[in-house]
């Protein structure tokens, strides 16, 4: 085995070889740091390229580009407070809450430092695991993958907030949300509103970027002048260095928690990054910074989506069964080069599966050194006024959405659900929970119907499932006999203090945000009759509580109403700019609007002078358009006007 | 993952990317799109991408292949963009399996596309072999009905690839309960290897690779294939694994007669699109008969490649495209099934499987 590791170093020493995985890696890392662009299109647009490389060469290239990708993510979350990628929207709401404090460096020496040592615990697992993830991925069969579902959800709860009506309320949201399209237990296709755009649910990409990052890019464009209000410096790392030496131990628990997750397949860096960071919540004494710039949170998330990303390559070389897209690509791949994944991989060909393990550990160290040294350059654009991003970043989202299918669709769900987002963020629910209970429906539901189809009930008493599920209880049980002791001596202060006012929150689209959930879980509760019953329970575990809590939230709305909308007018004419460049693509196709927008962004917004306010907007626009070629091959033609 | 190679983000650049024609039999300087429905990575992606270097080879004119993936909608949506963008020339093939096939047939929501009218210019088979655990204690597909254990079959859907196994099942008469709802046929098989599901359809090049090794070690038993057209009737052995009889001979085994019935003809229709002509290439219904000619020969050519056929032998165990007048015929009938074989389908599938049409 030892022999094996070496001869595969040896091979990837090769100077081509190690030309093309650091290609891979820069390509990763742009596209890392691209929101709503991540793996998949990394590797996507490898992939031509690699057929013209020997094998090893043209595999080192795509592993250098996956497994970077979680690391350069954390910049664009960070400075921007878009995800870069899905899995890194934990990064986006504390980093960014750390770099408007003028914090980013310690924000970003974390994140990439916690990546490094998530991908090279993922890297260290694939080794040691490789003679035994067999059997460890064969005993997480459906019921295990269940309780993975529900452990997930209870390490979620911890990110409700202080508002719990408004943040179960998001979570309901997103579990709804989860459940649009085909369901797993019977032949009902939900909430599909006839639109064969839905018939495969939501893509996760776009839902990321729509709450998170199409919110921050409003705010920031209606806030004018740059990001960040402090200067921000990115130049002496020192205290991130010693945030993460603190915190070692929570990196390296939320790895394991990320290389578990990757061991699932089709689960997937986004649930492994949000029960890391619901595991550092709990794990953290003092609850009350999160969500407004917590180390600790960035951390957790950075360390378990590197450690995802790789141990997903388990299940893929093992059993021929992707961990994510990005592996299914990967695996695509190999089939290309004549590999076969599959129980004879290991036999057949140990210096393959080394070289994967070489190539991943090189690039999280690589990758994080280049990631340092980048980000004091990055950082110096947090300090021009935001409209000259903005433009850039708001078509890098559309071009990002556009790849889930290349349809109107995607553009149009893109800021509708923005809006959403935008009305959340207003409103004073939180998003998180939102997110996770989207990641979470889905596994959830599937795993559910299919344990009990195959196994009945009797599944509750399988000892993997005790095991897991004493990850809940036990927790359970110390904080109930905890709240216990508190209550019973006298004098001792229980966990209090529910009655901060929320800042800036408005009551008005707090109030219209109710009034568009009691009618969307109105609207569920009629359509869900007419399911087959199999099809029933996740929508009613959205929509039971979830009505009911909108219905409140609504009559708290109307009681605490004050006409203070003024406030939040100048963000409004933002959303609607932007949904009004989204119905003019569909009319009049990709050019015509984006130039439009191109201008309204640099001269009325940003104030750019009419010539380099012409050049720099031109040079967008050729990159987008560029882009869109290499991505997609075809931007989107006009309905009314059959241009692009 | 588009149209990727360095002369068309060239021509991008450029702003060159003229439409292609294909004039005279000749290809050259032209490139050809091969939409597949589905995400890169899947078993139809693979087998588009396996295609290509061949198709380039000997399509004269050497024409450059870009396989596009355009997943989405269960494959509706890339095959819907086909419908309204697809050249008439040749120049753009969907490439695509039962999955864009059946939802055509049972005339579900939703569906643009009028594949009976498409032409074929190609198809590849892809044959699918059942197999059992040993724990049913099921030793041979003539012991089927002896199984000690209730049989637990996992699938994706029914109306979608799982439809032909399911009607395998109707017409053997076999007491099956189905899970439907799984992820794809490789979590199916995963579950089928921690027992979870005890009976399993895999396509070939899956089977070869990842279930062959099972049965050496004793943890699987093959049963029967899908089969494969002779004189027009399902019942051949598939060349893949011509070891294995197929569901027509299991049946006849089993009854003493040919199979026949409502049953029968349903299974016949959908296995053969699935399996017989599992992924076919279509064209725009305009193409003309040339440009079909020119690819039925060029599927002639690939086949007495030894290149592909060395190649093929690795992955499918020798499978051989297929092209032509009859190939185009036998597909076109499947797709138009008789009224009875459509009422029955959508019977089944709304009564037993609770499919909404």
């Amino acid at each position: 085995m030892i022999e094996n590791a070496l001869t595969a170093l040896d091979a990837l020493t090769d100077p081509l070889r190690l030309l093309a995985l650091f290609a891979g890696m820069l390509v990763g890392m742009v596209f890392g740091m691209l929101p709503g662009l991540g793996g998949v299109a990394a590797v996507s647009i490898l992939l031509p390229f690699v057929y013209y490389l020997d094998d090893y060469s043209g595999l080192a290239m795509l592993l250098g580009a996956v497994s970077v990708v979680y690391t350069s993510d954390t910049i664009t979350s960070v400075l921007l407070g878009a995800p870069g990628s899905p899995a890194s929207a934990p990064t986006a709401i504390e980093g960014h809450a750390l770099a408007k404090q003028g914090q980013a460096a310690r924000a970003l020496g974390v994140g990439f430092l916690a990546s490094m040592v998530g991908g090279l615990v993922g890297a260290v697992v694939l080794f040691v695991a490789i003679p035994v993830a067999g059997p460890i991925v064969l005993l997480l069969s459906t019921p295990e993958l269940f309780m993975f579902a529900l452990v997930g959800l209870f390490f979620a709860s911890s990110m409700i907030g202080k508002d719990l009506a408004k943040g179960l309320a998001a979570a309901c949201l997103g579990l709804l949300l989860g459940v649009v399209g085909p369901a797993q237990a019977a032949a009902d296709f939900r909430f599909t509103f006839g639109q064969v755009y839905l018939l495969d649910g939501f893509s996760l990409t776009i839902v990321a970027l729509g709450l998170f990052g199409v919110a921050e890019v409003i705010s920031m464009l209606a806030a004018g002048g740059g990001i960040s209000h402090e200067r921000m410096t990115v130049g002496s790392w020192g205290v991130g260095f010693r945030d993460f030496w603190r915190h070692k131990w929570l990196v390296l628990r939320a790895s394991l928690i990320g290389v578990l997750g990757g061991f699932v397949p089709a689960v997937g860096a986004s649930a492994s990054t949000w029960v890391a960071y619901g595991h550092s919540i709990r794990s953290t004494k003092d609850k009350s910074k999160f969500g407004r710039g917590e180390i600790r949170g960035i951390a957790a998330s950075e360390g378990a989506n590197n450690a995802t990303v790789i141990s997903d390559l388990v299940p893929t070389l093992l059993f021929s069964v992707p961990g994510g897209p990005a592996a299914a690509i990967f695996l695509g791949a190999l089939f290309s080069f004549g590999y076969y994944p599959g129980p004879r991989m290991i036999s057949q060909h140990p210096d393959l599966m080394f070289l994967i393990v070489w190539s991943v550990a090189l690039t999280s160290v690589v990758g994080a050194a280049a990631c340092f040294a980048i980000s004091p350059w990055l950082a110096r654009l947090t300090r021009i006024p935001f409209a000259i991003i903005a433009a850039p970043l708001i078509l890098i989202m559309v071009i990002g959405a556009y790849q889930s299918t290349s349809t109107m669709g995607d553009i149009f769900m893109l800021f509708t659900l923005g809006a959403l987002g935008w009305l959340m963020k207003h409103g004073g629910w939180p998003r998180a929970p939102a997110l996770v209970g989207f990641v979470l429906s889905g596994p959830m539901e599937q795993y559910f119907w299919l344990t009990n189809q195959i196994h009945g009930w009797s599944w509750l008493a399988r000892p993997g499932v005790l095991i897991i599920g004493s990850i809940i209880v036990i927790p359970l049980l110390l904080s109930a006999w905890r709240w216990f002791r508190t209550h019973r001596t006298p004098g001792e202060e229980g966990p209090g203090d529910e009655d901060a006012p929320p800042p800036d929150t408005s009551r008005t689209i707090a109030l219209v945000l109710a009034v568009v959930a009691t009618a969307a879980f109105t609207y569920a509760l009629w359509e869900m009759f007419t399911f087959n019953p199999a099809s029933r329970l996740m929508p009613a575990l959205a929509i039971v509580p979830g009505l009911p809590l909108a219905l409140w939230l609504f009559y708290r709305g109307l009681r605490e109403y004050k006409p203070d909308f003024a406030h939040d007018a100048g963000e409004l004419q933002i959303l609607i700019a932007l949904i009004v460049y989204a119905i003019a693509v569909w009319m009049i196709g990709l050019s015509i609007p984006t130039i439009a927008l191109l201008c309204w962004m640099l001269f009325m917004r940003a104030g750019m002078r009419v010539w380099t306010g012409a050049i720099y907007g031109l040079v967008v626009f050729a990159v987008v358009r560029v882009l869109f070629e290499l991505l997609r091959g075809d931007a989107p033609v006009g309905a009314l006007l059959p241009i692009s | 993952m588009r149209k990727l190679t360095t002369t068309a983000v060239l021509a991008a650049l450029l702003g060159l990317a003229t439409a292609a024609h294909a004039q005279d039999g000749d290809f050259a300087g032209k490139s050809i799109d091969v939409i597949v429905p589905f995400g890169p990575g899947g078993a139809t992606f693979v087998s588009a991408k396996f295609l290509e270097p061949y198709f380039e080879k000997h399509l004269p004119g050497n024409p450059e292949i870009n396989v596009i993936d355009r997943p989405g909608g269960g494959s509706i949506l890339g095959a819907n963009w086909f419908e309204q963008n697809a050249k008439s020339d040749g120049t753009t093939i969907l490439f695509t399996t039962s999955s864009t096939a059946n939802p055509f047939v049972l005339g579900q929501k939703g569906v643009e596309y009028r594949l009976a009218d498409y032409r074929v210019a190609y198809s590849h088979p892809f044959s699918a072999v059942a197999y059992v655990s040993p724990s049913t204690g099921v030793t041979s597909a003539a012991d089927i009905k002896n199984a000690k254990a209730p049989l637990i079959y996992g699938g994706i859907a029914a109306a979608a690839s799982d439809l032909p196994g399911l009607l395998s099942f109707e017409v053997l008469d076999l007491d099956v309960k189905s899970v439907l709802g799984f992820n794809g046929r490789g979590p199916v098989r995963l579950a089928f290897e921690q027992g979870e599901v005890n009976i399993d359809y895999q396509f070939t090049p899956v089977y070869l690779t990842q279930v062959v090794p099972s049965v050496e070690a004793g943890s699987a038993v093959p049963l029967w294939t899908g089969g494969s057209m002779m004189d027009g009737v399902l019942k051949g052995r598939d060349p893949i694994a011509p070891e294995l009889p197929s569901v027509y001979e299991v049946y006849e085994s089993m009854n003493g007669k040919a199979p026949s019935g409502i049953e029968w003809d349903a299974f016949q229709g959908v296995a053969s699109v699935t399996y017989a002509y599992g992924l076919t290439g279509y064209m725009h219904p305009d193409t003309p008969q040339g440009v079909l000619d020119i690819f039925e020969k060029a599927v002639t050519d690939i086949n007495a490649d030894p290149e592909f056929q060395a190649e093929s032998q690795k992955v499918t165990n020798g499978a051989r495209l297929n092209a032509g007048p009859s190939t185009e015929a036998a597909i076109k009938a499947a797709l138009s099934p008789p009224a009875e074989v459509k009422e029955y389908l959508r019977t089944l599938l709304s009564k037993k499987f609770g499919v909404k049409m």
